[in-house]
């Protein structure tokens, strides 16, 4: 059995440190992975994410990341990367990850992901130049997600990792004008062609946080203004039995 | 800033969200009369009072009822088994 500890939108900016560093506390204890899902800062400055890193640098637990929009809105994404990575989190981004954790074999494929609406009523790459780019934008994290969580061969649990939701059924509770900025079925299709065993997001505050895909794959909307803990545990059966020796390393 | 009170709250809200101190994007803005009402989610107690700050910057002369919530971040409860 694998333990994932899960969060989102910790939003970390002035006045934030010591926030999230006591509820990490136990967290070893009671996962074997801790994923995050986005919006780690408030306006994608280095010096507000370096704060976060600082509290997770040296948890011995392997931790995985994505971006989300707020940590985009400096134009300094990669510096907010590289900050993560100082502190030992693995950020993706249309890529994947394989992890031996006590001999099961965890592929986890990330995205931010992006928005554009749910079926029978999502954007289409039409029109003014914007509405092409924003839509486009929407279907290349989605191809890329697909092609990833593909890739990650020979795993015995897959996750897909997202910022933005892939299903309206975990953003009940936001005002349904809204729904379209807040993600987008194409990353439920990359996600149900590909498989994948957990869908972990965030970005929805106000949202719910059990549903599934079209396929019934379980999604996790673990936006921390909504789970309202430092962290989400979901534990999952790996199809190998596990072994004790090897834990947490990355390949 | 416009005065007229069909837009003032989207205002309010829109500047809260890009001023560097506050940042936050789930704020709930309603203004009556010379009373501005200000609720959603923070993270932080320094937060919530940057945000009281903020808005009293923008409204000098209004009275801000800062009724903004801040979420706890204590350990979870029971683990759920999804597979």
């Amino acid at each position: 059995m694998i333990r994932i500890a899960a969060v989102g939108d910790l939003h970390y900016g002035a006045g934030s440190q010591g926030i999230l560093k006591p509820g990490l506390e136990h967290l070893p204890d009671r996962a074997d992975l801790l994923l995050l899902a986005g919006d780690l800062t408030r306006r994608g400055n280095p010096e507000e994410i370096q704060v976060l890193a600082d509290e997770l640098r040296g948890l011995p637990v392997p931790i995985v990341a994505v971006l989300g929009n707020h940590d985009y809105h400096c134009g300094r994404e990669a510096e907010v990367r590289r900050a993560l990575e100082g502190a030992g989190v693995r950020v993706l981004e249309g890529e994947g990850v394989t992890l031996n954790i006590n001999g099961v074999r965890v592929g986890i494929a990330g995205t931010k992901g992006f928005g554009g609406g749910f079926r029978g009523a999502h954007g289409s790459d039409f029109g003014e130049p914007e509405m092409k780019a924003f839509v486009g934008h929407t279907k290349m994290l989605s191809d890329r997600l697909e092609r990833a969580l593909t890739r990650l061969d020979g795993v015995d649990l897959r996750i897909a990792l997202l910022h933005y939701s892939p299903i309206e059924g975990t953003l009940e509770g936001e005002r349904l004008e809204i729904y379209p900025f807040l993600g987008s079925y194409l990353m439920a299709e990359a996600v149900d062609s590909a498989g994948a065993d957990l869908v972990v997001h965030g970005h929805a505050h106000h949202g719910t946080e059990k549903g599934r895909t079209p396929a019934g794959i379980p999604v996790r909307n673990v936006a921390q203004p909504l789970i309202r803990h430092a962290y989400s545990v979901y534990t999952l059966n790996g199809r190998r039995e596990a072994q004790p020796a090897a834990a947490g390393g990355i390949s | 800033m416009s005065e007229r009170p069909d837009y003032l709250p989207e205002h309010i809200r829109e500047k809260l969200f890009h001023d560097p101190r506050v940042a936050e994007q789930d704020l709930k803005v309603d203004v009556k009369e010379r009373r501005v009402l200000l609720g959603g989610n923070v993270s932080s107690l320094q937060l919530r009072h940057t945000i009281t700050e903020v808005a009293q910057e923008l409204l000098p002369g209004y009275e801000i009822v800062n009724e903004t919530t801040v979420v706890p971040a204590t350990e979870p409860g029971d683990e759920e088994p999804v597979i």
